[in-house]
């Protein structure tokens, strides 16, 4: 199976208002990064040349992995999405 | 606007739609909100619904009524290692006939039936309602509001179904403010279609049998383990992974779901499958010691917000104590309507109730088992140990064989260590 398609299976209804908001200037510190590898969404990304972190809610499936992960509390925001938006299971 | 009932439910998953309809049978007016635009759809889970005796109970008709996928009557581990792995299946005659020992199930189709339950009961189900602020008054709980919407939605008792990062329980203060990723983990699953007449074939079922496959080995070094389970129609296969050896390992859970799916043995389980949807989802696992503050005043926990979930046995026993959690929360919310008191100590029979049930009494009996499981070994060096074990006992290579002890003595020196290994049969035997 390939790889980049496995995310394209899923249904979203996306929020244009992000629900989880990251203060990057926080990842910059960061000796582990452990959600740039946990999120199973891809959702964080890390340039290390521009040591810079890049987060996309749109793909986000709600999963709760890196509100745990993250322990320097980098978010200023981290609630799911507005009722009826976000990941939309079908037959999971 | 705002409206007033006489209990509130946050969250329509099994704990919360268990509440609302326990509730709303007995005549209370209760609202049940849920925030995906129907209740189930935002929920994933590995797949197999166990025995649920709270439901059973309300309607003798269960298992007939609701949407099902295949009954389990086949059973089975494999231990991995790279290209080889080891099985051993379980088939029972008693599996086969009802009360069936589990189903699998889709959570988009059970979760909306259950919540249609509650509405036939007399619930009042709020879709698409995601829950903000928890009202409080002197301590007390009064009601919670919704996420860009004016007013509030007002009760005596709130119950906290929110699942497994319950923001409403951490509102009320009844949980710590942060999670420890080593009472963590998370599950990804590929749901994969396959018509039924080749899953029949490949996995030796008649008529609506079923086959549920665990896998240990087969997460690269990261503590966790792997699932298939027989749909009706369709394969779910995916991993779960400890998040605090997740997040050390460096690797990611996609591409470990990927290798897995392209594992030899797996591979051929799958071939010919579509993948219809990739999902993911946390899974609390700290077991007994995780379990918060069930009961503040004016407020239940239940289901996965409180932690209810038995993630250590060779079952992932998570939806039968949501449900029995909800129901009981349902009872405590209408012994408090009967006594008038909603306050901490009115509201204290919950933990009562739960504590006389098989919920805590599992998981109190299974408190040691999550330690266990941190041990790196039972992911790397065991399955190594049996498949070694195998291939060796198996192998023809006309020289003589050694004896069985012999081999297994041999092949745990190396392996595991003989000093490992009798420590982690103790513990292991500890635990269990
Ligand atoms: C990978 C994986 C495999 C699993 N395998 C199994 C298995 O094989 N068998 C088994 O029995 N269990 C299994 N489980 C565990 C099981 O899924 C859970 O224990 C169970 O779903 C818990 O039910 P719940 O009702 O407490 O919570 P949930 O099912 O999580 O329901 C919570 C509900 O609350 C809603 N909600 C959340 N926040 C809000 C809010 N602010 N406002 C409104 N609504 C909100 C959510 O949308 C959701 O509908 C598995 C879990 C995972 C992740
Ligand atoms: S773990 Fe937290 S602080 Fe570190 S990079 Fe990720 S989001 Fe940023
Ligand atoms: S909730 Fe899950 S999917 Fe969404 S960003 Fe966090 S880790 Fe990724």
């Amino acid at each position: 199976m390939n790889i980049d398609e496995i995310f394209d299976f899923t249904s979203f209804n996306i929020d244009r208002e992000p629900h989880i908001v990251l203060d990057a200037g926080v990842c910059v510190e960061c000796d582990s990064r452990g959600c740039t590898n946990s999120c199973p969404a891809r959702c964080y990304t890390w340039n290390e040349e521009e040591r810079k972190m890049t987060f996309v809610h749109d793909g986000c499936l709600e999963c709760g992995t890196c509100y745990v992960v993250c322990q320097r509390k980098a978010f200023t925001r981290w609630r799911y999405p507005r009722g009826g938006f976000g990941v939309a299971y079908r037959m999971t | 606007m705002s409206r007033s009932f006489q209990a509130i439910v946050v969250g329509a998953g099994p704990a919360g739609s268990s509440a609302a309809l326990t509730m709303a049978r007995a005549g209370l007016d209760v609202a049940l909100v849920e925030r995906g635009s129907f209740p189930g759809e935002k929920n994933m889970f590995g797949g197999v619904l166990h025995r649920l005796p709270s439901l059973e109970k309300i309607f003798p008709d269960f298992w007939e009524r609701a949407p099902l996928e295949r009954h389990i009557v086949k059973k089975g581990v494999t231990f991995m290692t790279g290209d080889s792995s080891f099985n051993t299946t379980i088939e029972a005659g008693s599996f086969d006939r009802p009360p069936f020992n589990g189903y699998t199930i889709f959570r988009p189709r059970f979760d909306r039936w259950l919540a249609e339950e509650a509405v036939k009961a007399g619930a009042t189900l709020i879709t698409r309602a995601s829950v903000d602020e928890v009202l409080q008054s002197d301590g007390q709980v009064t009601g919670v509001t919704i996420l860009d919407r004016k007013g509030a939605l007002k009760a005596p008792v709130v119950v906290a179904a929110d699942g497994v990062l319950s923001f409403t329980a951490l509102k009320a203060g009844l949980r710590r403010p942060s999670f420890d990723p080593g009472q963590m983990a998370v599950g990804v699953k590929a749901l994969i279609d396959l018509e039924s007449d080749l899953i029949d074939e490949r996995f030796g079922l008649v008529r609506e049998q079923g086959f549920a496959n665990e896998f240990v080995g087969c997460t690269a070094g990261v503590r966790g383990g792997g699932f298939l389970y027989t749909n009706y129609d369709s394969l779910s296969v995916g991993l779960v992974f400890h998040l605090a050896s997740l997040k050390g390992s460096g690797k990611t859970p996609y591409d470990l779901l990927n290798a897995f799916l392209e594992q030899p043995q797996v591979a051929k389980m799958v071939r010919g499958g579509r993948l219809q949807e990739y999902s993911a989802h946390l899974i609390p696992e700290g077991g007994y010691d995780m379990i918060p503050e069930l009961y503040g005043a004016g407020i239940l926990v239940a289901g996965d917000a409180a932690a209810l979930c038995n993630a250590t046995g060779l079952n992932l026993e998570g939806i039968n104590l949501a449900s029995q959690s909800g129901v009981l929360a349902g009872e405590a919310a209408i012994a408090a309507h009967k006594a008038r008191d909603f306050s901490r100590k009115g509201l204290s029979i919950y933990k009562s109730l739960l504590d006389e049930s098989y919920v805590m009494k599992d998981l109190k009996s299974y408190r040691r088992a999550p330690q266990m499981l941190h041990n790196n070994r039972i992911y790397n060096e065991y399955p190594e140990l049996v498949c070694s074990l195998m291939e060796q006992l198996y192998r023809i290579e006309g020289t003589p064989k050694e004896n069985l002890s012999k081999l297994f003595l041999k092949a745990a020196r190396d392996k595991v260590g003989l000093k490992n290994l009798a420590a982690d049969g103790f513990s292991a035997w500890r635990a269990l």
